[in-house]
């Protein structure tokens, strides 16, 4: 449950409260959620229902989260509608796990991530002063830095790679076509294309987690997030200075 | 310049759409949240206009815009972070971050500063804001 929030981009507190109230929804004495952004250890005390004085018997697990770069909003929708039954009437144990398999088994729509990516890229390209031609060129981008960043998501490349690579390519596309057809703003369509690449998720979580006393999930993530922009301007200086020194002569 | 800024708050709102289907928000929510990212711009540019500051323009921004998060949470049962990440898309400095990296590139050190400078100025508004609303938030649900 919590892995399925951490890795869909929800808040560090979110996913230590949700452990900590399902635990007590289902008869827990105490429970102890430790959560930063690689690793979820949970400790789970049970009081003996023959005899409650005895002293308590405790389960602990570690579970290992190894990626957090697919964001689907709806996983944490429906984890925190289900949190909220739970705690407000009754579910079976069974019942519970069959619907958070169901939670885990749902899908990102691809179609519509693209056609997402496709209308966001676009309408930044306008939104920071480009032309028309520009949004155009932009969410015909947007098509293939969402194919890149499903593919590369798949083979477990970690997001600074993937950044460099994806951010290498489409500016050095972009810095070519500029060179061809001069009517083109190829900052503006840059710029839109990087905001689906800006990891502004992780940034802002993080400041949030900080600010509600999560400091070490925070610090760790912001500092990840700082590498990913790194990764994503030093894609693009390398795609630009690649493209000026060949066009020069 | 009023066609600029329709324009603006257009796309500012077509943007977070975008967004919001590629974070894959439930679909019932993606208008909601989109508007989140039109109120951000509209707010941001009301308060530019009369007091010439980014800095105060963003903040105002975010604390309108997680206001607003806060309660569309309520409203439509939903975690607050589903709206705000999509709200606040408008004020991520893409522009800003490009032009450092671009000018950075290009030798112009002075102008890679003030570009590098002013982005992290937009971080950080954001951040206060969004940060003061919880926080505010925080001490009246804890009551």
């Amino acid at each position: 449950m919590g892995e399925i929030l951490l890795e869909n981009g929800a808040e560090i507190s979110r996913v230590e409260d949700t452990l900590v109230w399902t635990g007590k929804a289902y008869g827990a004495k105490q429970v102890d959620a430790f959560v930063i952004t690689s690793i979820i250890i949970l400790s789970i005390e049970f009081a003996d229902p023959r005899n409650p004085e005895l002293e308590l018997e405790a389960l602990t697990g570690t579970r290992r989260i190894y990626s957090s770069t697919g964001t689907y909003f709806h996983k944490i929708e429906e984890i925190n509608s289900l949190s909220r039954k739970i705690c407000s009437e009754r579910i079976y144990l069974h019942e519970f796990r069959s619907s958070l398999n169901e939670i885990a088994a749902m899908t990102k729509n691809d179609n519509l991530v693209t056609f997402g990516g496709v209308i966001a890229a676009g309408s930044f390209a306008v939104f920071f002063g480009g032309s028309l031609n520009d949004g155009v060129v932009a969410s015909l981008f947007a098509v293939m830095i969402t194919a890149l960043q499903n593919k590369l998501g798949h083979t477990q490349v970690n997001t600074s790679a993937s950044n460099l690579l994806i951010s290498l390519i489409t500016g050095l596309c972009v810095g070519f076509l500029g060179k061809v057809f001069t009517v083109l703003h190829v900052d503006k369509i840059l710029i839109g294309d990087i905001m689906l690449l800006v990891p502004g998720l992780a940034m802002t979580n993080s400041v949030r987690n900080i600010l509600v006393g999560n400091t070490i999930s925070g610090i760790i993530r912001l500092i990840e997030s700082f590498i990913w922009a790194l990764a994503l301007a030093g894609g693009i200086m390398t795609a630009m200075i690649i493209v000026e020194t060949v066009i020069r002569p | 310049m009023t066609r600029e800024i329709i324009l603006q708050l257009l796309t500012a709102f077509t943007g977070s759409f975008g967004f919001a289907l590629s974070f894959g928000i439930r679909t019932a929510h993606s208008l909601y949240a989109a508007f989140g990212g039109f109120l951000s711009w509209a707010v941001y540019l009301t308060v530019h206009g009369l007091s010439n500051n980014e800095f105060l323009a963003c903040l105002a921004a975010s604390i309108i815009a997680m206001t607003y998060s806060e309660i569309m949470a309520r409203l439509r049962k939903s975690p607050a972070t589903v709206f705000i990440i999509i709200a606040i898309i408008p004020l991520v400095p893409g522009g800003s971050l490009y032009y450092a990296m671009s000018n950075a590139v290009m030798g112009n050190s002075e102008m890679a500063e003030f570009y590098a400078n002013q982005t992290l100025i937009w971080v950080l508004a954001i951040s206060a804001g969004i940060s003061f609303v919880t926080a505010i938030h925080e001490l009246r649900s804890r009551k």
